[in-house]
């Protein structure tokens, strides 16, 4: 009895302790934050000595090249300022996306992290980034480059790299079928033209082109044609111009018939940059949309084969070559000052520009650029040759606004229907418009 | 030592408690209760019901996450009901998934513990071996080899190819797709068949044996004896298979992402998408609180239709 006992004893002890560890972790947390409050105050106030030990924390998406690389750039800040030390966070594009609402939720988003042009506008209306304005640039990014990157006159994110949008295409095997390859500055009409040409020459279960179902490749024509946008001045304006919709997707559905394009069922299995199921890699199409940063995976896949050619263009020009990942400071951050240094050493310093290499694109500062150019891969050099062709007749970077993720959701979803044969292309327009319409007088109101 | 001591023999009989403890040793022993149960008390408090009152608010507000909430009284509710066609795609889908698959599942699941109730030498062996799978059935894993083996290109079709039969993209065919997930979640069988098993070997075998005495055949054995000796489990596993079935996410988000055109968009995933990647926590609450509703209404009514063909035993015949 006795031993049984003390057994209960020991298990009570051992709830309790359970139990107020639970109970403390609470309290341990708003603890934690008081401290840090009360060290921003400090620092807030008189400029940090240069001793203090800062920890910035950092996040960033991407490919696990882009991860290591971005590590050992963090460890040599850290050799060269050893005052500060990093707490890194890096995942994938999905999971980034995912976790950084709730984090602004909470206010905690981290020091420094990388932003994207599809949504740092939305970042910057609910007051989450800070001013990076006063961040001496000059000798490292162009000032054109800059002053387009503004909002409201204000920079809220540092570029880092240029990147453009073109097509990517299966060199070996156009040449094969005797098939004339894409030229720079083609035209919808010729890009059109080509497709029906590349056909007929091409055996049955190998397509010239993919379907498209997205909002992104319309607003591309749409702009390419000179009318506005689809969403502009931050979603309060709405065009989607029924002419162009209607002549575009008749063109598509003239190609599902004719098979120019795949059908829908096997379209909707492809997965870009896998092995089996990347729509191009895998054998069953001879192009596809491919970006300066994106490309080296294409070409990984399918080394030596792959070509680039930019966006077809329209009478206004075509595609987008600028400026879309960045670095962004919190505007919550409780070293913003260190935070600032960082962003400007990690486009300026050339050992972290060797660390980096093109993980991020082509730098965009080109001294550093022109260090790494003797080193370069050819699936690096792809990259800098969509850059290259697009630049000349590029238009901005369209991101779709704030408050029009489910509109982006909802126009694939209706377009998919079309692509099914289940929906008119008639009345596909109208419920893609009126949602749209909707959300803009919404974000107008 | 006293305390210790009831402690320890606290959970044996509630008579036993009453007529020996003094009453100032009984608040004692609720207080250690209450201290033994504190760490999942103050869990289930934090983590469980302080959440649930929360997504109770955030329901008749306007939450982006980033911005605080607005109050919109009934707005989301309204809007559901009466603007949503995705609301009635994505409930119909899972009512479909539900209605096929519980029953298929609690079928086969049937059907493979009364084959491994059997005594046969090494079915420990054919036991594990069958139950193995299922631990891994839920996971991730299996839904992305799911969607290899019922690709266009997948193992399906290829065996298919050889009798001849052109296959179908079984994931990317509107009329397909939710039948490979009706499939990948009957084939998670384990738990529910252990379950059955369990109650197999409950039947008292004296029963089997007085009815072979009179002459009965296996089939008559088998609805006059196992189907209701059995119909508790059944109960239990169809109840909650139904609450599970209903909150079925990881092979529609994994294998198909809702498609094709909304094929396979289930519930739970249309919530998902809405809280998480449309950030309309409002809303997404909102759908959270209608499905819990709809989830117990069919539970209650499970429980009702349970009088009419559930035997317990120890009430001598039909349930209360």
């Amino acid at each position: 009895m006795r031993k049984r006992g003390s057994a209960s004893l020991l298990l009570l002890s051992l709830a309790l302790t359970l139990g107020m560890t639970a109970c403390s972790s609470g309290g341990g947390n708003s603890n934690t934050s008081g401290n840090n409050a009360a060290g921003n105050e400090a620092g807030a106030n008189n400029e940090p000595a240069k001793t203090e030990a800062t920890t910035l924390s950092i996040m960033w998406w991407g490919p696990d090249a882009r991860h290591e690389a971005t590590k050992n750039a963090l460890s040599i800040y850290t050799k060269q300022n050893a005052n500060v030390t990093f707490k890194p966070e890096f995942m994938a594009w999905d999971a980034y996306w995912q976790k950084l609402p709730t984090l602004a939720a909470s206010k905690s988003i981290t020091d420094v992290l990388q932003m994207d042009a599809a949504f740092i506008t939305e970042y910057v209306s609910r007051g989450q980034l800070e001013d990076l304005s006063d961040i001496d640039l000059s000798g490292i990014v162009d000032p054109k480059v800059i002053e387009n990157l503004k909002i409201d006159g204000k920079l809220y994110g540092i570029p880092l790299s240029q990147n453009a949008q073109g097509i990517a295409y299966n060199k070996e095997e156009l040449e094969k079928y005797g098939i004339a390859l894409p030229k720079q500055n083609w035209t919808y009409d010729e890009f059109f033209q080509w497709a029906r040409d590349a056909h007929a020459k091409l055996p049955e279960g190998k397509y010239p082109i993919g379907d498209s179902i997205g909002w992104d490749s319309f607003n591309f024509y749409q702009t390419s044609m000179g009318k506005d946008p689809v969403m502009a001045e931050e979603g309060k304006k709405f065009t989607l111009d029924k002419d162009l919709f209607m002549t575009y997707y008749k063109t598509y559905e003239e190609f599902r018939k004719a098979k120019i394009v795949p059908p829908a069922e096997q379209a909707a299995a492809f997965l870009e940059n896998d092995p089996q199921a990347d729509p191009m890699a895998s054998g069953v199409l001879l192009t596809r949309g491919a970006t300066t940063g994106s490309v080296s995976a294409l070409e990984q896949l399918m080394p030596g084969k792959v070509g680039v050619v930019n966006m077809p263009i329209g009478p206004s020009g075509g595609g987008w070559a600028q400026s879309t990942i960045f670095l962004s400071v919190s505007a919550n951050s409780k070293h913003k000052d260190e935070a600032k240094k960082f962003v400007q050493w990690f486009i300026s310093d050339k050992e972290a520009g060797k660390a980096l290499g093109l993980t991020r694109g082509i730098p965009i500062n080109p001294e550093i650029y022109k260090e790494l150019e003797p080193t370069l891969e050819p699936k690096d050099k792809l990259g800098k040759e969509i850059y290259d062709l697009s630049v000349e007749k590029a238009l901005p970077f369209y991101s779709a606004a704030a408050g029009f993720t489910e509109w982006v959701d909802t126009y694939k979803k209706e377009m998919e229907a079309v692509t099914y044969g289940q929906q008119s292309i008639e009345d596909a327009y109208e419920k893609i418009n009126k949602m749209g319409m909707d959300l803009a007088a919404k974000a107008g109101s | 030592m006293g305390t210790a001591e009831t402690l320890t023999q606290a959970p044996h009989t509630k008579a036993a408690r009453t007529s020996l403890r003094k009453r100032k040793n009984k608040e004692e022993t609720n207080l250690a209760g209450y201290i033994f149960i504190a760490p999942w008390l103050i869990g289930f408090l934090l983590l469980t019901l302080w959440p649930i009152a929360q997504s109770f608010y955030l329901s008749f507000t306007e939450y982006s996450l980033l911005e605080a909430p607005v109050w919109t009284g009934t707005d989301n509710y309204a809007n559901i009901f009466r603007n949503d066609d995705t609301f009635t795609k994505s409930l119909s889908v899972t009512f479909i998934f539900v209605l096929i698959s519980v029953p298929l599942k609690l079928f086969f699941s049937l059907l493979v513990a009364m084959a491994l109730s059997k005594n046969i030498r090494g079915m420990n062996v054919y036991r594990t071996a069958i139950y193995f799978p299922s631990l891994i059935g839920g996971s991730i894993a299996v839904a992305a080899l799911w969607r290899n083996m019922f690709g266009l290109e997948g193992y399906v079709n290829q065996v298919l190819s050889w009798f001849g039969i052109q296959g179908v993209g079984w994931i990317t065919n509107p009329d397909t797709a939710l039948g490979t997930l009706i499939l990948l979640n009957t084939w998670q069988f384990g738990s529910t068949m252990v379950i059955f098993l369990a109650g197999l070997k409950q039947i008292p075998q004296e029963l089997y044996e007085s009815a072979s005495v009179d002459g009965a055949g296996r089939f008559r054995k088998f609805v006059s004896i196992t189907l209701p000796m059995l119909s508790p489990v059944m109960f239990f596993n169809l109840v909650l298979g139904v609450i599970g079935s209903f909150q079925t996410f990881t092979s529609a988000f994994i294998i198909t992402k809702g498609g094709p055109i909304n094929s396979t968009y289930v519930y739970a995933l249309f919530l998902y998408e809405k809280a998480f990647k449309h950030y309309q926590m409002g809303y997404a609450s909102a759908l959270a609180w209608i499905l819990l509703v709809i989830v117990a209404v069919l539970t209650a009514l499970n429980f009702l239709a349970s009088r009419y063909w559930v035997f317990y035993e120890s009430d001598g015949g039909r349930a209360k």
